[in-house]
């Protein structure tokens, strides 16, 4: 149910996003309602917390760095986002770590624990970014998936996969 | 974790730079294929420039398509002009899309063409968008049927736009290698320094990530985790 309704919610920002008129809006609203998926679900079970903050945000722009490293190395230059962009990417990459490594990685790891936890989720992550990127991209999008899932398993943090998505998502 | 950081880099590293999360700023861009992704399309435009020729010479000018989407700057008797009063050129989209082996073109393919032969270097621009990879070289044709040879790209392009110098006229596109994407390597010294920079990236990730998966997860049986303790009181 969870994995439907974060597909769902994924596939109809994406389709929203490229008609120009709405494309901020439908990003912002699309992070909004995967954000939602985590509601109710208690904050430790999510992976967030304060303890050991400091660790988890060190983490966090450890994960930006690796998530950054291809693209950094190879480009000559980078494009900067306007204000509105970088408010919807934002509100992108925090609803999509609620959804998928928070609310989903929770749900499957109650129904089978780790190994399906994170093999699901980035299954869905994966599905999840089929419309919005081209067939080439998708083993790097897996990828990424996998190695925020596995951090999201051996730390139980939620914290570092959603500063490294902002970083990755505000330069990429 | 390691291993995963591992597996990141190399799967990012086997497709071109400039993967995205779907929400960048929509470069537009008229094609001739659109891909799934584009919306609404328009059809490329053409161009046409006459080049005067001053005193034998051909004066400085540029060809563009109307969308803007390839220009070529010439240099003041950057044509043979001899016999001529002015060089007419034509920049056309070609009206298919060419895949030749081992080579993703990420624009359209342009035919340049010019009343007199090109006797020095020309400055070529192409625009592209983000739905597609970022090329890395802007690619050369006598015939759309090949074969296709790159003619490089500088580095300190501006966004969504690949650039290089052409010594001739013929087709053009943008795209890159689709079996080694990268549009430069970081080589320090003769050799690549990637395997160093992805081990340091490594190591920063393990030593963020050790001590917090130790500490969260060394707790005797019973013994409730911190968080849950925080959640609880």
């Amino acid at each position: 149910m969870v994995g439907a309704y974060v597909l769902c919610v994924e596939w109809a920002r994406t389709l929203l996003a490229t008609q120009p008129r709405v494309a901020i809006a439908a990003l912002i609203v699309g992070g909004a309602a995967l954000g939602l998926v985590a509601v109710g679900w208690p904050a430790d079970r999510l992976g967030l917390g304060t303890s050991r903050f400091g660790l988890r945000i060190i983490g966090g722009l450890a994960l930006g760095a690796v998530l950054l490293l291809p693209a950094a190395a190879r480009s000559g230059a980078a494009p900067i986002l306007p204000a509105g962009l970088a408010m919807a990417a934002v509100a992108v990459s925090v609803g999509e770590e609620l959804a998928f490594r928070g609310a989903l990685y929770a749900a499957l790891d109650e129904l089978g624990g780790a190994p399906l936890a994170i093999a699901g989720s980035t299954v869905l992550w994966t599905a999840a970014h089929a419309l919005s990127h081209p067939p080439e991209f998708l083993g790097a999008v897996a990828a990424a998936g996998l190695l925020l899932a596995v951090w999201r398993w051996a730390c139980r943090d939620l914290v570092a996969p959603v500063i490294g998505h902002v970083i990755a998502d505000l330069a990429l | 974790m390691a291993l995963a950081v591992i597996a990141y880099i190399v799967a990012a590293w086997m497709v071109a730079p400039g993967f995205y999360d779907g929400f960048g700023p929509q470069q537009p861009y008229n094609w001739t294929c659109p891909p799934p992704q584009a919306g609404a399309n328009q059809k490329p435009t053409s161009g046409h420039v006459d080049i005067k020729v001053i005193g034998g010479v051909s004066d400085a000018n540029s060809a563009f398509t109307n969308d803007a989407q390839i220009v070529l700057g010439f240099l003041p008797g950057a044509f043979d002009a001899t016999g001529k009063t002015s060089i007419s050129v034509d920049v056309t989209p070609l009206s298919t899309c060419p895949h030749p082996p081992g080579i993703m073109f990420v624009t359209n393919v342009y035919l340049v063409t010019a009343s007199a032969p090109l006797v020095k270097p020309a400055h070529v621009v192409m625009l592209y968008s983000n739905l597609m990879a970022a090329p890395s070289a802007i690619y050369q044709a006598a015939d759309p049927a090949g074969p296709w040879k790159s003619i490089g790209a500088n580095r300190d392009a501006m966004p969504y736009t690949i650039t290089t110098t052409t010594s001739s006229l013929g087709y053009f596109a943008s795209g890159y290698l689709q079996t080694s994407a990268a549009s430069g390597s970081l080589r320090v010294g003769g050799g690549q320094v990637l395997p160093i920079v992805v081990a340091i990236l490594i190591v920063i990730v393990l030593l963020a990530g050790i001590p917090l998966a130790v500490l969260r997860r060394r707790r005797p049986s019973g013994e409730v985790e911190e968080d849950e303790d925080e959640a609880k009181s």
